[in-house]
């Protein structure tokens, strides 16, 4: 058994959210979540296509302030006890401290260096250590070695996988407290999949990671705990929560039960 | 398994007639096309080339433009093309950033300023013409002048501007908005630092074309820039446009056919070198930061 990790050493928080919906216009996608979040650990939620979970994910980073007409209540508190979804929250400084990464990797059409230098610049770092910070993370994800020659051309020319690590090492850059990934694996082949979940696993311990997967078994080998979503009266929920071994072993909910034992084999 | 279609081959077979006839009259189309480019390239050039000289580029017009040069109308052509650009640009890119970035799709306001755009488009540019005079001229007191001509082709070719840059803006993808807001960047910074950038190339072209349209420009000019033949020193003064000139000497002066031919083939150089330019620094621009 995974013990879920607590950790005194670095300085990344769990979140706790409370009670929330997420709304678009008059239509409820998400009702009322509770779900923890550790701190340093690798949370995982799967459920069904179109129940929610991106949309709980942009509710954390306020991507969905984004969104017109949408509408997010409850509460989502960091390790901090801040309250996330204030209104009067600088949003730019919150984003910084958690991080996202996408289902299509991002990359902005311009060089690898600019990918770094826009973000880095943008929050402060002197333009002296944006190479030294820039090494630093793309080593992390194994990119270093790949990519250290070419670091003036468009990243727009590496592979798909390869965009992948780059993204991750540009929200790695800003040395944030939490990171969401909404399916980071499901645009790349098996093997690139293999080697961006290899490098989110050794994210355990550094920083907080929330992952949205339909890989059950992508959910099993690297998450603490899990958070499984259903439909329920028409808005997605998290049905069932706790450490992975417990949730894959027996869930509680029927139909969370019938939907992991598909990703039991 | 039966096919659904009858039993084919993949022997070579001959072609078939509406192949053939759409072979044809596509050919015959771009012979039509390139005759045109040529026969129109050459009389510029039998006529223009004998008249041609640094001489004529660099000295005054004399005697109407039947001798002498083109300078000082070389040097308010250029001089108005400038002002129309630092007047165009930013009024243009902004308008076409507001309209993509800012406002809500489809919402009241963008429809609005979205169809003013289209409306100024369809302007002719002899309207164009008169209200500067009526504008720049008169009412803001500018005169005649370089600046006042400059000001009304930026008028003119500010829908242009405004539809070429907001459709590069549209055509980027649409996940850099997201991706750019995930990492905390303020607005100004995804406007300024990614998608602009970005959408160099294409903002690059409608400035390309709107340059075309300004140095093509007669109706417009007439009546704001005015005649003068001098040599300009300041923006305040009358400034005669090649295109100008080129009309005058064309349908005013006798025996002006040969320095019109000679006008018509710089002008035609001019645009020629202004397009080259934009097309080298998109290519080298996307060498540089887009996929090979
Ligand atoms: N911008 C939006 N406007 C209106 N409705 C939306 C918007 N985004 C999502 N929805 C709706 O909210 C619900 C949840 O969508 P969401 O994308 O969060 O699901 P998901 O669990 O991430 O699905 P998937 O696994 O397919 O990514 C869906 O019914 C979707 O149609
Ligand atoms: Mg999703």
């Amino acid at each position: 058994m995974n013990p879920t990790p607590t950790c005194s050493s670095c300085a990344c928080g769990g979140l706790t959210l409370s009670g929330v919906s997420v709304r678009y216009r008059n239509f409820t996608a998400v009702h009322d979540v509770h779900l923890t979040i550790p701190d340093c650990g690798i949370t995982a939620l799967v459920g069904p296509s179109g129940c929610g979970k991106s949309s709980l994910l942009n509710a954390i980073n306020r991507l969905t302030d984004l969104i017109p007409g949408c509408r997010v209540e409850g509460s989502i508190l960091d390790g901090a006890g801040t309250e996330l979804t204030d209104p009067g929250l600088d949003v730019l400084a919150l984003r910084r401290r958690i991080g996202m990464v996408f289902q299509k990797p991002n990359p902005f059409p311009h060089s690898i260096r600019r990918n770094f230098e826009i973000p880095l610049r943008e929050h402060g770092l002197a333009r002296a250590r944006v190479d030294e910070v820039m090494e630093k993370n793309l080593r992390e994800v194994g990119l270093w070695d790949e990519v250290s020659s070419r670091l003036d051309e468009s990243a727009l020319k590496l592979s798909g996988g390869q965009q992948q690590r780059l993204c991750i090492a540009r929200a790695l850059a800003l040395d944030p407290e939490v990171i969401l990934f909404d399916e980071p694996c499901s645009a790349l082949d098996p093997i690139a999949s293999a080697v961006v979940e290899e490098h989110i696993d050794a994210l355990r311990g550094r920083v907080t990671v929330v992952i949205v997967t339909h890989n059950l078994a992508q959910a099993r080998r690297i998450a603490d705990r899990v958070g499984v979503f259903w439909i329920r009266g028409g808005a997605g929920t998290i049905v069932e929560e706790g450490e992975v071994e417990a949730v894959f072993g027996g869930a509680g909910d029927e139909e969370a039960r019938r939907y992991l034992a598909g990703g039991a084999g | 398994m039966a096919s659904l279609f009858p039993a084919s081959s993949t022997r070579p077979r001959p072609r078939r007639p509406g192949d053939i006839l759409l072979g044809l009259a596509g050919g015959l189309a771009c012979v039509v096309t390139l005759l045109a480019l040529g026969w129109v390239l050459w009389d510029l050039v039998r006529l223009g080339l004998p008249h041609l000289s640094v001489g004529f580029l660099t000295g005054e017009v004399v005697d109407s433009g039947r001798s002498g040069g083109i300078g000082p109308v070389l040097v308010s052509t250029l001089m108005i093309l400038v002002f129309a650009l630092a007047f165009v640009i930013p009024p243009g890119l902004g308008c076409a950033i507001w309209l993509s970035e800012m406002v809500r799709q489809g919402s009241g306001a963008a429809r609005f300023v979205t169809g003013a755009v289209d409306l100024l488009a369809s302007v002719p540019s002899i309207v164009f013409g008169l209200f500067g005079m009526s504008f720049f001229c008169q009412t803001l007191g500018l005169g005649f002048s370089i600046l006042s001509g400059g000001l009304t082709l930026a008028c003119m070719i500010l829908p242009l501007l405004v539809r070429t840059t907001l459709s590069a803006l549209q055509s980027l993808p649409a996940d850099l908005r997201p991706a750019a807001a995930a990492l905390g960047l303020a607005g100004a910074t995804t406007i300024g630092k990614i998608l602009l950038p970005a959408a160099l190339p294409g903002i690059l072209v409608g400035i390309t074309l709107g340059v075309g349209r300004a140095l093509a420009e007669t109706a417009a000019l007439i009546f704001t820039s005015g005649y003068a033949t001098r040599w300009p020193v300041s923006p305040a003064d009358s400034g005669r446009a090649l295109s100008v000139h080129l009309y005058d000497l064309a349908m005013n002066i006798p025996n002006g056919g040969a320095a019109a031919s000679a006008s018509a083939l710089v002008l035609l150089v001019l645009i020629a070198l202004i397009n080259a330019t934009a097309a080298f620094l998109a290519a080298r621009w996307h060498r540089h930061h887009l996929a090979s």
